[in-house]
């Protein structure tokens, strides 16, 4: 749930959830009563195969109660207050935290990995936000170059006075601030070997372009960039993807959002994009797609690509 | 100091020691046409024969220790054992049939004077010769055997590394007639490090710090940054996100150089591939063993070490997989790697166990930057 809202208030407002999530476990308990917890279920695929998946994605289907009066509810509902705590102690010292990072606080009582994860999608759905706007970030592994000048933090990424230099995607997109741009649309690109080559062959002197690559399955700072760029300077995003189901399924991820995900994280991903279909990139589609002539088989792993469900 | 140091390091290993040459691509195409007219004259001799490529052994059995005699700096380097890939033998005769066709295509790059990637290599091959080429490790180790054939470094090839390592901290880097980039305000993810060589070479640096931080994880370089660590410790942060590259290096290499003064220090987990990683930073790597010595630094290891473990929770602990102890043992059979890390390394590996710096998260966000004060002050480094 993006707002318009700088990101300060977003942290108030969390702040703020988090205080009066927490008063109401504390009520229900002094008045001896159990509390009871709602969490709203997701699908993460269509539930009718045949129908024109207009499907109510962002609804949820059902919810889950916890509660004291299972053991196992209990166990969860503490993980999850701890994490709670984590959370609220990064947003109050505006601090940044990694899901691993969580998990080594408190090893003992968190004993895996996994538990961390599901405790943070839980609050996510609670608090109806995303990961991020709990400060809870993984290492940026995009990149951007082009005709684009921004300020992030107080820093200035002036790409403009040499385009063809890579410069690493903020991780904090809600400090992008001031953007600037030349640029008549955006290239979106699968591959950094494809992004590198382009920056070698001074691909943006010869086009006013902005070139962003996520890596291969693109990241949340990628997307919410992407995602930024598109409303604020209003371009056409075209995208450059190998022939082969992952590449289909890195286009999908651009434009609809994670099937992974549960908390539908989508509507803040969704850009209107077009394939890339320009005579400029057959030579490089040459080198770098599979072509049917050379006979390649598709794998087990790539067919199962095809049938998500 | 700097040929000083070069010049001892002939004297001292100049009969063993192999070293790929940096060239300019005239020369190297020069030296690609003497293989083929050899190989021609060979063919075309009264005697014909289908002669075998000499390449220079990149095997642990090969490889040497150097204990810099002038200078602190030990390397790992190649010594004059050859290998041979024959057309005439089954198992090494696709592998021979390699090496001619990446010559090929490196002749190509350096006639249009381009520089390609390993990457876009292998899509290259795989297009051309797909009978040949499989998969992207196997063009990395034909590329090795050509630098091993013609004795000249892969850069010189026209292959350029990947932009991989990031560099953070009080550090003032500039390219000749451009702007100085500050690297303190370069925000989380620091500034990435170019994998063209010429353009590091030519870098003016300039610094403050005392201090240079080698962090083995992208996420703990991340996390130091955001805490901006280095304005409280003035120092410099560089980081190659895992096995460190050749770019990293090099850059390392040249702050070293740079700045005599600054101990350079490395963070990296308590487990076999983290002292592996120090090592690869410290002596360089047998695998690009023709050029990897050059770049050779002082590392001095911060931490994790085997003293830090009482700080750490049992829960932390995860145990050692048989990767891991592959690892130790290719390690600890390395003549170069000194006592102290030989005995750091023994006790991990009965112990059993390894561990990740965010393990000391434990003690709250903030403890990771005073772990590294605390060590730095007391001098705790090996």
């Amino acid at each position: 749930m993006e707002g318009k809202r700088s990101g300060s208030q977003q942290h108030c407002d969390l702040l703020r959830k988090i205080r009066e999530f927490t008063r109401a476990i504390v009520e229900e308990l002094s008045n001896g009563r159990s509390p009871t917890i709602l969490i709203d279920r997701f699908r993460n695929y269509c539930t009718n195969p045949n129908a024109n998946c207009c499907c109510s994605y962002d609804l949820s289907y059902g919810k889950e109660i916890l509660t004291f009066r299972k053991e196992s509810h209990v166990h969860r509902l503490d993980i999850l207050l701890r994490v709670l705590l984590i959370v609220q102690q990064l947003l109050q010292e505006s601090r940044h935290g990694s899901k691993r990072d969580i998990y080594y606080m408190h090893p003992c009582i968190f004993s895996e990995q996994s538990v961390v994860d599901q405790a943070i999608n839980d609050i996510c759905i609670l608090m109806q936000c995303s990961r991020h706007n709990l400060n809870v970030v993984s290492v940026g592994n995009g990149l951007v170059m082009g005709w684009i000048r921004f300020l992030e933090g107080g820093r200035k990424f002036d790409c403009i006075n040499c385009p063809n230099m890579a410069h690493p995607i903020p991780v904090q997109v809600e400090e992008v601030k001031d953007i600037v741009s030349v640029a008549r649309f955006i290239l979106i690109v699968e591959k950094e070997s494809v992004f590198q080559r382009l920056a070698n062959d001074q691909f943006c002197n010869a086009n006013r372009c902005i070139v962003i690559t996520g890596r291969g399955y693109p990241d949340i700072p990628t997307r919410r960039f992407l995602r930024l760029l598109i409303e604020k300077l209003c371009l056409p995003a075209y995208c450059l993807v190998d022939c082969d189901p992952y590449g289909f399924d890195i286009l999908t991820t651009y434009r609809f959002g994670s099937l992974v995900s549960k908390w539908p994280m989508m509507q803040n991903i969704c850009v209107a994009q077009r394939y890339a279909g320009l005579e400029l990139f057959l030579q490089i589609l040459k080198n770098t797609v599979f072509l049917s002539s050379a006979s390649f088989l598709l794998q087990e792993k790539t067919r199962g690509k095809l049938n998500p469900c | 100091m700097g040929d000083l140091r070069k010049s001892s390091m002939r004297f001292f290993s100049d009969q063993n020691l192999c070293y790929a040459d940096i060239l300019p691509p005239s020369e190297i195409r020069a030296r690609i046409e003497v293989a083929v007219l050899n190989f021609l004259r060979i063919l075309a001799s009264p005697t014909p024969a289908i002669s075998d490529l000499p390449l220079i052994n990149r095997r642990s059995s090969n490889s040497r220790a150097s204990k810099g005699l002038l200078t602190q700096v030990s390397c790992v380097f190649l010594s004059h054992s050859f290998c041979t890939r024959s057309l005439m033998r089954a198992n090494t005769a696709k592998a021979f049939i390699r090496v001619w066709k990446v010559m090929e295509m490196c002749f190509g790059v350096l006639v249009q004077e381009k520089r390609v990637t390993q990457r876009e290599l292998f899509y290259k091959l795989l297009c051309d010769s797909p009978d040949y080429f499989t998969s992207q490790l196997q063009v990395n180790r034909t590329i090795q055997d050509v630098v091993a054939l013609l004795q000249c470094s892969r850069y010189s090839l026209g292959i350029m590394a990947s932009s991989r390592g990031l560099v953070a901290g009080r550090l003032l880097l500039q390219e000749p007639n451009q702007e100085v980039v500050d690297c303190s305000e370069c925000g989380l993810s620091g500034h990435a490090i170019s994998g063209d060589l010429n353009r590091l070479e030519t870098l003016i640096l300039n610094t403050d710090a005392r201090y240079i931080i080698v962090v083995e994880k992208h996420a703990i370089f991340q996390r130091l940054a955001e805490d901006r660590v280095f304005n409280q410790i003035p120092s410099i942060l560089i980081t190659a996100k895992g096995y460190p590259d050749i770019a990293t290096r090099f850059l390392l290499h040249r702050l070293a150089r740079a700045f005599p003064d600054l101990p350079i220090l490395a963070l990296v987990d308590w487990n076999p591939a983290g002292l592996a990683i120090l090592c690869t930073f410290k002596f360089g790597s047998i695998g690009m063993g023709l050029e990897a010595y050059r770049y050779a630094c002082n590392v001095k290891w911060l931490g994790l070490r085997g003293d830090d473990l009482e700080m750490i929770p049992e829960q932390s602990l995860v145990p050692l997989k048989p990767r891991d102890l592959q690892i130790a043992k290719s390690l600890l059979s390395s003549e170069v790697l000194q006592e102290n890390y030989r005995r750091e390394l023994e006790i991990m590996v009965q112990h059993g166990h390894r561990v990740e710096i965010e393990a000391l998260y434990f003690h709250g966000y903030d403890y990771l930057g005073k772990y590294i004060a605390k060590k730095i002050v007391q001098a705790n480094y090996i």
